[in-house]
Parts: C-alpha cells; structure tokens; sequence
C-alpha cells in the first residue's frame, strides 16, 4: 500500500503543477470576453493597464447600480484634481469587489479613495448574497490557493463551501468550459480577446445607457401599485419595473451585517494604514421611492464608517438624483441620471476627500478620449465581430 | 450509483476500508452486503429478484449434485434454465413480443403493453447464473456449497450491472484462494480504474454528443461526411463507453483481490470480423461460443451447418443486446459477415495491415448504425446517407479530430508494445505522470457534472 500511496501522492503533486502550469500563468488573460469570468477580468485588465498620471487616483467598485461615466468625470479632473475610475462590474457583490481590488490594487498604494456604494445604510438584504454561487464564476480568475479557507468558509452552506474551494483548488474545472470553447474556436477567441483588449476600455468609455426615462411615472403606495406608466416599455420590461419599485423593506437580518462587516470590513483592513480612504455612499436608489423606510444607527455600514480611514457620506447626497426622468428602470439611472450622478460624484470626492496634492493637479486624457482614435479602431479590427457594441459618442451634457 | 460518480467513490473507499479492516472471515459479508446495498440505490424492490433467481440457481446446481438419475439431472438444469429465461424473457422481451403479436393480429402496438421496468444488469447476472448451473451440470464446476459465497458470486458490485460475465471457477479460485493483491496489482487496479474514467468521461461522453445530435436528427447534417462523422462518432463512443466501464470493473475487483479476465483487447484495430469478435465484449462472445455455438455443433458438421451455427448464435447475441429487431438486424449483420468470411476463407492476421484494419472498422461502423437508431427504417436512411447525397461537412470540432487520432496512436502503440499493461512496473515518475495527465484531462474535459449513463447499463 505503501508504493500506491506515495505514487498517488506524487501523481497529485504532478496534476496540481500541471494545472498550475495551464491555468495560473496567464490564461485568463485569454478568457472569454463575454463570459461571467471574462466578463469580470476585462474590468481588471482594463484598470490594470490604464495609465496612471500621479497619485489622485479614485476607483469606484460596484455593481450595475454605479452609474458611473468616467467620461463626465474626466471634464472636471483639472477643476477636482482627482481622476476617477471605475471597476463596477454588473452582478457583482462586495465579495467580489474585495478580490477584484486586490488584484488591480496589489501594494495598496495606487489610489487615493476608494468609493464603495451602498443601496441602502441599513442592513436590509433585498437580495441575498452570502451564497452567491455566481460569485464563483466571477471570481475564478482572481483567486488564489491561499484564499481556499477564507472564501470557501464564506459561503454558509456545505455544498457552496465545496464547489469554492475546487474553483480555488482546480483552475482547470473552473475554466472547463472556457478551455473547451477555446479549443474549438482558438483562433476566433485570440482575435477576440487582442481586440477587446485593445478597445474594451474605449467601448466602456463611450457607452452609452438607456436614453428612455421613466418620466410620468406613479406609484400608489398605499395600495402598493403603479398607477402610472410611461407608455415605451414593453410587457416584460412594465413588469420588472413593477418588481423593482414595489418590492417590499426586507427586515434587518443579522447575517447581512455580518456579511458585510466580513467584505466591506475586509477592504476597510486592507487599507488601514495607508493613504487611501475608503468611502461610502449611498447610491440613488429609484425613481420612486417608498416613504417611510426606516433608519438603523447602528448598522453594520454605520459601525465600519468609525473605524480610521473611512468617509461616511451623507446618506440622502443623492436622493436629488431619485427622479423618474433620470431612470432607465426601477433600479438603474439612465443616461441622463448617469451624466448627472458622475458630475456631482466629481465634485463631491473632492469635497469628501479634501483638495488634491497640488503637485500632481493637472489635465489628464486618457488615450480613447483623444482624437485620434479612429486610428486605432483599424478596419481589421472592424471586421472581427465586436463583443460590445461600438456605440456613436454622445454629446456630454 | 454509477461507477463515474463521486458517490460510488466515497462508496468505494468505505467498502475497501471496511474489506481490508476486519478480519477475513467477515470479508465476503461485507462484499455481498455492499453489493446488495449497490444494487438497491438503483432500486430496492429489484432485489428480491436478484436474491431470488440466486435461491433457484443455487438449489439447482445442489440438486443436480445429488440427483440420483440424470433425468433427474436434466430438469434441474432445466428448471434453472427455465427460471433464468423466464426472468429475463418477462423483464427483457414481453413488451417486445407482445407488441409484434399485436402487429400481427392487427392490434395497436401497445394493446397488450405493461409498464415494465429492466432490472439493472439483468442480462449478465442471469448469463452468469446459467453459465454456473450448466458447468456443474456438465462436471465442469462442483457446486458452492456455501449460499453467501454464491450469492457474492451473482452480486459483486464490480461486475454486475454490465460484466465481465465472470466464469464460476475463475470467481471462486480468487475466492477460495484469496490473497491480497501486491504492490503491482494495486497500481494496475488503480490506473485501470482511472484509465477508466479517461475512456468514459473524456472521450466517450465527448463522441456521445455527436452521435446523439447527429443520430436524433440526420437530416439537419445533410452529406456522406457527416453522416460516417456521426456514425464514426457512435463507434468511438460505444467502445470507449463500455471499455472504459469494463477497464473500471477489472481495476476495482483487482484492487478487493479479485482477478477478472480481459473483456476488450482493441476492438478496432482488428483485421477482420471473425477477428473483430475475439477482441470485443471477449466474455460474452465466449459465453455464446461455449453455451452456444459449440452445443449447436460449431464447425463440426460441414460448412452449411457452421453457417447456420453462426447465424444463430449472433442473432440471439444481438437479441441479447436489447428487445428490437434493429439488434437482431445487428447481430444477423454480424452473423452474416462472420459466415462470409469463413467461406472466403478470410483468416485473421496478425501483421499490421492499416487497409483490412480500416475496412474492418468501416464493417464494424455500419453494423453499429443498426445498433443506435432507434428505428429499422431510421438505420435504413442512414445507411443511405452514408453512401450517397453531397459530401457535406466533418461534425466533429478539431479538438475532437486530436482526441480520435490521440486514441487510435495509443491504441497502436499498445497494441505493439503493451504499453499499459507495463505501466506499473515502470519508475514512479512515468506511472504517476501518467496519472497526472489522465486527471488533468479529466478535469478539463471529463467531470462536466452531468453524468451521462453507460450505455450498457440498458442491456
């Protein structure tokens, strides 16, 4: 039994090194762009490979809430001083927001804020995110064998903790279907990914969002429905509106604060001690938004905000933005709302962060804001189908 | 339970611990309750079924012991030929009889149809049973005296859903003379276990959706190259299939001290037909070559008779495989091929000859096409694709291209150099490296967390 052992044993050593060899050096970088995973590690690559110009640097980490549009931002760098960025990906939660900063933020000192959104400062979970499994497809790329304990442990039940830590254990079961995708299509998928990283972040830059608003909008909330409705959306789209004006307060649960205590509290701890502030916001939160709902002083977000290097904004800075003509949905702010909510965020990060170093304050435009882009965008690349559509560049208003 | 799933590993691993952790005497209860315990996660009820026709067949073979006459002999062999038949005649090929009866008496169908369930692994456990009763009856075999060591026998989990059909006095020598197995079976049983898993999991679940796709709708792959891709596809998937369950059964009764014969010997690297069929499902051809063809007379009275004899004994083998008139369509193709090629005088070779192999293989692929379809007039269309219509295009991805000419390199490279076969007896580094690979493309291709049933399983 012995000499099976020790054989089986060096037979895993073997598997592990190979896997190791195929997977944790450098093919994610050749992911499929419009895969979860890919998906994820566009934002990153994107963020990693962008040029920095001195240290004012604010990243925003996020879900498809952050109506974020770096090129509003990018107007007001010279009147800020701060150049703001942005890894909110849609569909992700703080667990993957810890793990995405950790790998575009390895030494902790790239940025000078972090801006970290909230739905709401109270801890009511109105989508329960604790066992995600869609945080696995996310996060495949991003993780390391030294996260096996803390990430499988973060999921609360067995089987979830099980399949985490194979995505940490086994690159290769984690990317099965992308390895075999790859393998079918080798060639199409390297295109694809040389041009999506070559015009991901001009595609990012320039997209544009819903352009309908939700204006006419009414809401009985006393009998808990719209009465209301402007006449564009369709069935399906009247009735996920529906869903999403009108969904109940969810009660304040224990395991959400201890959720995010455990993921928002991680990125506070990570940057402890250094020159990068962590601030919380509260995103606008709809076009209409039910009276009443309650606030809890002593939330877990209202906890994290008193530890050192945290910026607590005021809760209601948005509420100006919860206006149907700046909707695109029930959740999501339009093109217009994200025009308006990424002038005020450049202004106010300045208030909330203080005036930038003096020494670095000056005019900073990235690559795909300039105008000789339409050289980059070669016909060769033309012809290759776009992952994103390459939208017209809209008129900042 | 199947064998590819990571409760019938868990399962395995407790069985082993058990087995090796108590004392001897106790081995063979804890084989038979695990395999009684196998059987039941299939489903419960079945097995008194199983523990049934093990009660008829053990009583048989000790009633033809001390039979005072051998008429006496003659209905014990044939009370248990009768149970065994009967069993697997309701269970297998009531609906399928009933149904032709009603087509001739120009009912519907489904007039005299019953809900039916197959019994898991029906067909080999009562070819095992008969196998038993017959050697006894012909002096062949002494009977177990000892009902738990012939219950062990019919049920061991390793073989019993889909073979090797074990020979009585193979099982009971390893039985009876039990020793643990040393070092170099222990690797041998361990790399056919995952050389196993390889075969069904990275190759022939790949092929299967190939040949589902294709043999579902053959009209959406128009032309003679998808329709021999996707026929082709089907080869490749039934062989890996049921070798790779086959290789599984062999590494894990090896790894319990249990020796089983050889079931496939690359199948498709045969040079003919006759060839083909010493080298495919070897323990049933042999079974229908000792218990059938030979009492039919074999080749012992002319050449006409030879024929027949092999007609015969293919067409009841393919009626074996399932109740429909495409296996026996089948196993007549075979029977026929098999008759052709005595008359012609063709001799398996043993050179290499890619030409006849190739042939063989296309022979071989045709008859599987009769094997798949699920109807005599949908085989038919498909044969006709195969030979007219445009040419069409390949089904198969290119990465599926490399993984058939990777099979068919290491499956020449065995076949000259048994490669294999010597790889546990090989330094650590090349027996564990070749571990380590068959797991990294397990993990890459393999575990898709759909496990896709064995085909033998339906028979």
């Amino acid at each position: 039994m012995t000499r099976l052992f020790l054989r089986l044993g060096l037979a895993l050593i073997l598997f592990f090194a190979l896997d190791a060899l195929a997977f944790r050096t450098g093919y994610t970088s050749i992911l499929e762009p419009n895969s979860t995973a890919g998906y994820l590690q566009q934002f990153v690559w994107n963020e990693i490979h962008r040029p920095l110009r001195g240290p004012n640097q604010v990243l925003t980490v996020g879900d498809s809430r952050v109506g974020l549009k770096t090129r509003v931002t990018n107007l007001f760098i010279e009147d800020t001083g701060y150049t703001l960025a942005s890894i909110a990906v849609p569909g992700t939660t703080p667990r993957c927001w810890y793990y995405m900063l950790r790998e575009v933020d390895p030494r902790r000192n790239r940025y000078a804020a972090i801006l970290v959104p909230f739905d709401t400062y109270n801890d009511r979970e109105f989508e329960p995110v604790a066992d995600r499994e869609l945080d696995l497809h996310y996060l495949a790329p991003l993780l390391r064998l030294s996260d096996l304990w803390s990430f499988s442990m973060s999921y609360t039940e067995w089987p979830l903790r099980g399949l985490a830590a194979r995505t940490v254990l086994l690159k290769g079961m984690a990317f099965q279907q992308d390895f075999q995708a790859y393998l079918a299509h080798r060639h199409a998928r390297e295109e694809e990914v040389r041009l999506v990283h070559r015009m991901g972040a001009f595609w990012i830059y320039n997209s544009v969002w819903e352009l309908h608003n939700l204006e006419g909008i009414q809401v009985d909330w006393a009998a808990n429905r719209i009465t209301t409705m402007p006449a564009w959306p369709d069935a399906a789209k009247r009735h996920e509106i529906e869903d999403e004006v009108l969904r109940p307060i969810p009660p304040v649960t224990p395991s959400y604060a201890a959720y995010r205590l455990r993921w928002i509290g991680a990125i506070v701890d990570r940057y402890r001690g250094t020159r990068t502030r962590v601030v919380f916001y509260r995103l606008p939160r709809g076009p209409e938004v039910r009276p009443g709902l309650p606030e809890d002083a002593d939330s877990s977000v209202r906890r994290m905000a008193r530890r050192p290097g945290v910026v607590l904004a005021d809760e209601h800075t948005f509420d100006f933005l919860e206006r149907p003509e700046l909707f695109g949905d029930g959740m999501h702010l339009n093109e217009a709302g994200g025009i308006e909510f990424s002038r005020s965020l450049a202004q106010l990060v300045r208030q909330w962060l203080g005036p930038a170093q003096e020494s670095v304050r000056f005019a900073s435009t990235p690559w795909y804001d300039s105008k000789d882009v339409s050289r980059r965008v070669s016909t060769r690349h033309a012809r290759v189908r776009a992952p994103h559509p390459l939208p017209a560049q809209e008129p900042v208003r | 339970m199947l064998f590819h799933t990571p409760q019938f590993f868990l399962f395995f691993v407790v069985v082993v611990a058990l087995f090796y952790g108590l004392p001897r005497p106790f081995r063979k209860y804890i084989l038979l309750v695990a395999s009684y315990f196998f059987y039941m996660c299939w489903n419960a009820k079945f097995i008194l079924l199983i523990v049934a026709l093990t009660a008829i067949d053990y009583t048989a073979a000790m009633w033809i012991r001390s039979a005072a006459t051998p008429a006496r002999r003659k209905a014990a062999l044939i009370a248990s030929l009768a149970a065994n038949l009967g069993f697997l005649g309701f269970f297998k090929y009531y609906n399928f009889l009933a149904s032709n009866l009603a087509l001739l008496m120009a009912k519907p169908p489904g007039e005299w149809a019953l809900a039916i369930i197959l019994p898991m692994g029906i067909s080999f456990h009562t070819f095992q049973s008969m196998s038993y009763v017959i050697d006894v009856y012909r002096g062949e075999q002494e009977p177990i005296t000892n009902a738990i060591d012939y219950a062990l026998y019919i049920a061991f989990f390793p073989q019993l859903v889909a073979g090797p059909i074990v020979r009585a006095h193979n099982f009971f020598n390893d039985l009876y003379h039990w020793r643990a197995p040393d070092a170099g079976e222990q690797l041998r049983g361990v790399w056919l276990v995952v050389f196993g898993l390889v075969k069904k999991l990275v190759v022939a679940d790949q092929f299967a959706r190939l040949a589902d796709a294709y043999f579902a709708h053959p009209a959406a792959y128009p032309g003679y190259f998808a329709a021999w891709s996707g026929v082709v596809a089907f080869s490749i998937q039934i062989f890996f299939d049921f070798s790779g369950y086959t290789d599984m059964a062999i590494g894990l009764a090896q790894l319990l001290g249990f020796r089983f014969p050889e079931n496939f010997r690359r199948p498709y690297l045969a040079s003919s037909i006759t060839d083909f069929w010493r080298r495919w499902h070897i323990s049933l051809s042999s079974w229908l070559r000792d218990y059938l063809y030979i009492p039919l007379g074999g080749n012992r009275h002319g050449r006409f008779q030879t024929y027949r004899n092999l007609m015969l004994t293919m067409l009841l083998g393919g009626l074996w495989h399932g109740a429909s008139w495409n296996f026996v369509v089948w196993g007549g193709y075979h029977g026929g091929l098999l008759a052709a090629e005595r008359a012609l005088g063709v001799a398996p070779k043993r050179s290499w000859n890619p030409l006849r192999i190739s042939f063989t293989f296309a022979l071989a692929s045709i008859g599987w096409v009769f094997f798949r379809a699920r109807t005599f007039p949908a085989s038919l269309e498909i044969l006709g694709r195969l030979f007219r219509g445009p040419a069409g295009h390949l089904m198969w991805p290119h990465w599926q291209l490399w993984i058939a000419l990777a099979s068919l390199m290491l499956a020449v490279a065995e076949e000259r150099f048994e490669w294999f076969e010597r790889l546990p007896g090989t330094p650590a580094w090349v027996y564990s490296g070749a571990i380590a690979v068959c797991l990294l493309c397990l993990e890459l291709i393999g575990f898709t967390g759909r496990p896709v049933p064995f085909v033998y399983f339906q028979f």
